[in-house]
């Protein structure tokens, strides 16, 4: 049995008093010691009704009374900083013992709780325990709210101190902001003391450090300096607030203060800092955009004006490289639309290496804002609109190449608008890299694919996508007529690709469609080759036919009227019976504007075998029943019964075909174009004709006079630009449509 | 001098020879294609009756389908028998 008072309150504290007060000195505390007070107080709290009162009151009044050793210690200095150092240290020591001295009263607590809560009751976490309570408050009430004013000033003294580089013990800061942090009586809300005090002063002091330095600093330096000097305070102060403020959950202090610090650095001086942006871009100083960029993306609507910047730069840069090359470029479509003009199309070469050179422009002019907007801008998601906004512009500018789309006007003179060249150049360079050419000649299969996914690239930026659909169709017609395309996997593909990024489907499904259509032309060919070869070996061997699909090919204004020369008027009956055979109810209609051929061209010098098209042909075997006879224009408008255009264009192809130093024919006069043929002037056929190569003149060879002669006539022409104006009209009026449904 | 053909291509396109212009069941030319196909030609074939008529493929089998007892063609009434 224990003895009745043995675990008095009276009897136990004088053991347990002087544990506490080591504990509460920091002085060395042994094993038995620390063990016997939790002890001890475990048995005073449990036999002594009263117990728990009286240990708390006689801990209270030591703690005062340490307390009130420590402030004389303290206010002994009358000085800010030694105050503040003195504190620092008395306070260093105390906060650690309130961790350590209530663990011994574990029980205290308990006991007091009982009494006021239901024994059951578990203490809500986080409540800090009674005994710790207890330390802090007398703290505060003893020290701190005496002198936190002084402490705080003499803080943020040392703060400014170490922004103007001097070291100091940076505890010294961070002891105040616990005492802050620790002290408030506050329950509901424990940081308001703090955030009041101390997050207020430390804001403001740092708002008044930088008002007075940053325009120093903008003066003497400069603004690009400058902005460096910003980007690095910025950084600094964040790591300064990450270690003087309070970081505990759910305490915005850091970001407050980054917002001061981003409006006394950056916002102050936006409009200066954005002065030089345009500058920047033009000088590609990517780095210092990098800079300006990451200033400004911090302040709201910083960045606006630099999209501003990078999008007018894209746009004056892009055009002003355009026009720069436009010396090169234009001189030479100049001469283009002169020859188109003249209803020939002969300046081929210089024509293809235009469209050539045009691409690479702007795919360097792409890759050059690509590059900046990469090395600048970090590929910012809103740098890469204005990149791509600007950019269109460019693609589809009118000043440098216009290319007006002829219509008839009908009854009201309605202007045509002027249009980017863009679309037909581009689709030129398609035809080159596609077609035979020594241009797809000299690239690896990978590079052309390369090339072309590249015009795919600018082609997702031009606005007339139709416009490019047309030119580009027209081209394949031709390769696929002419058996001229480089590689057949390549068209295929590329018809693909073109509906991948994007392009009109219905202009997609035609180009899919002529596949097809050649395709079935080609089996019907090889019938047509097996059906005659028994009986005809010529026409089996030397007859190709194309029978097409008049949905997806042709128009009836393609067809001309011409009396074809005996030599092939006598095939066409042939080739009628075998496809009535093949098919019933179908017709044939004759497209001799797109058939073409080869002949054999003989004389004194030798013997050459020269690609022609119907027209040409018709033309030349006119001679062959008068061989060095001169003919005139108008005999040969009767012999061939070709329209003038279309008469004129071919002999023009045969007097005066480009880059061939020897013409299959002479004329007569002074023709200098096609329109300088009249009725009068003679033709004969050029007896010297022959190829001429590397100077010297050769007996045989082979060369295609084909070139650029359109397979489609002018009239073809404009009725498809008719359908792409209609079709953009249409367009404009369901946009319009869509519209007022939104509304 | 002269000149030899060597060999030709000679292109031509085709076109259904009927004696009316439109189909008579869907209205539609017959250079266009019946209202179900999108692009005119071999995948929208004519087809010619015994009494004549001629119609898209793809309408009159469309309609004869719909005909429960007698399969009559829809012009003259007479009864329908592929031609051929």
């Amino acid at each position: 049995m224990l003895k009745q008072g043995q675990s008095q309150f009276e009897e136990k504290w004088p053991s347990m008093r002087p544990s506490v007060l080591k504990l509460l000195r920091q002085e060395p505390v042994t094993r038995s010691e620390w063990h016997d007070l939790f002890w001890a107080v475990h048995s005073v709290c449990l036999w002594d009704d009263k117990g728990p009162h009286k240990v708390y009151e006689a801990l209270q009044y030591d703690i005062l009374e340490f307390i009130k050793h420590a402030q004389t210690r303290v206010l002994q200095h009358h000085e800010d900083s030694a105050l503040l150092k003195a504190y620092i240290a008395e306070w260093g020591k105390f906060f650690t013992q309130c961790d350590y001295l209530p663990k011994p009263f574990m029980q205290l607590e308990t006991s007091l709780a009982a009494k006021t809560h239901t024994p059951m009751q578990k203490k809500p976490q986080g409540e800090e325990s009674i005994v710790r309570k207890l330390m802090l408050d007398s703290w505060n009430h003893s020290i701190f709210s005496n002198i936190k004013q002084r402490l705080q000033d003499s803080a943020m003294k040392l703060v400014h101190a170490e922004r103007n580089g001097e070291a100091f013990d940076s505890q010294l800061v961070i002891g105040v902001r616990e005492s802050y942090v620790n002290l408030s009586s506050d329950v509901e809300d424990k940081l308001k003391i703090y955030r009041e005090n101390f997050e207020k002063a430390y804001l403001e002091a740092t708002k008044d450090f930088y008002k007075l330095k940053a325009p120093q600093y903008l003066q003497a330096n400069g603004v690009q300096n400058y902005m460096r000097y910003a980007d690095t305070k910025l950084k600094e102060e964040e790591t300064r607030a990450q270690r003087y403020l309070e970081t505990s959950w759910g305490c915005t202090s850091v970001s407050g203060l980054t917002e001061c610090c981003v409006n006394v650095l950056v916002t102050a001086f936006k409009e200066t800092i954005l002065q030089e942006c345009a500058q920047m871009i033009r000088n590609n100083e990517t780095e210092k955009l990098r800079l300006m960029f990451n200033l400004m993306d911090r302040v709201p609507d910083g960045i606006t004006p630099m999209l501003h910047d990078l999008e007018a730069h894209v746009v004056n840069q892009g055009l002003a490289d355009m026009i720069a090359a436009a010396d090169i470029i234009t001189s030479d479509s100049e001469k283009y639309v002169e020859q188109l003009l003249e209803l020939f199309n002969l300046f081929v070469y210089v024509l293809l290496q235009d469209s050539e050179k045009y691409v690479e422009q702007l795919l360097e002019l792409f890759n050059r804002f690509s590059l900046l907007v990469h090395e600048a801008f970090n590929d910012d998601p809103r740098f890469l609109t204005a990149r791509d906004k600007a950019y269109k512009n460019v693609v589809n500018d009118t000043s440098v190449f216009k290319l007006e789309i002829p219509i008839k006007n009908k009854g009201m003179g309605t202007k045509t608008q002027p249009e980017s060249k863009c679309p037909e150049l581009l689709a030129n360079y398609c035809d080159m890299l596609l077609r035979k050419t020594p241009l797809s000649k000299k690239l690896t299969s990978e590079e052309v694919e390369k090339k072309l996914r590249d015009v795919l690239l600018v082609l997702k930026y031009v606005q007339n996508k139709d416009v490019f659909m047309r030119y580009h169709k027209a081209h394949l017609t031709r390769r696929l007529i002419l058996d001229t395309s480089a590689d057949n996997e390549k068209e295929e593909n590329m018809v693909e690709w073109l509906r991948e990024v994007g392009m009109p489907a219905d202009y997609v499904n035609k180009l899919a469609r002529m596949f097809q259509d050649i395709k079935v032309s080609e089996d019907l060919n090889s019938e047509f080759k097996d059906a005659h070869r028994n009986n005809n070996e010529y026409i089996a061997d030397s007859i190709n036919i194309k029978i097409l699909n008049a949905g997806a090919w042709a128009r009836s204004s393609d067809r001309l009227s011409v009396s074809l020369p005996m030599e092939l008027e006598d095939y066409i009956p042939q080739v009628e019976d075998f496809y009535r055979q093949k098919h019933s109810g179908r017709k044939l209609q004759w497209h001799h504007l797109m058939s073409n051929g080869i002949i054999t061209f003989n004389n004194d010098i030798g013997r050459f075998d020269v690609e022609v098209t119907t027209f040409q042909m018709t033309v030349l075997f006119a001679w062959n029943q008068r061989p060095k006879d001169k003919i005139s224009y108008e005999s040969l408008k009767l012999a061939t019964e070709l329209p003038d255009a279309e008469l004129r264009r071919t002999l023009w192809s045969l007097v005066a075909f480009p880059k061939i130093k020897r013409q299959v024919l002479s004329c007569s006069g002074e023709v200098k174009a096609p329109k300088d043929i009249t009725d009068g002037t003679q033709f004969w056929v050029n007896q010297e004709f022959a190829l001429v190569k590397n100077g010297k003149v050769q007996k045989r060879g082979k060369i295609n006079l084909i070139g650029r002669l359109q397979l489609s006539t002018e009239k073809s022409k404009e009725e498809d630009n008719e359908g792409i104006m209609q079709l953009r009209i249409l367009r404009v009026q369901a946009s319009g449509k869509k519209k007022l449904n939104l509304m | 001098m002269k000149v030899k053909l060597k060999s030709w291509t000679a292109v031509a396109t085709w076109r259904w020879v009927a004696n009316d212009d439109n189909c008579g069941i869907c209205r539609m030319a017959f250079d266009g294609c019946c209202p179900d196909c999108k692009l005119p030609g071999d995948d929208c074939p004519l087809v010619w009756g015994e009494c004549s008529h001629c119609f898209h493929i793809h309408c009159i089998v469309k309609w004869l389908n719909s005909q429960q007892v007698n399969q009559l063609c829809p012009m003259c009434r007479q009864d329908w028998k592929f031609k051929e």
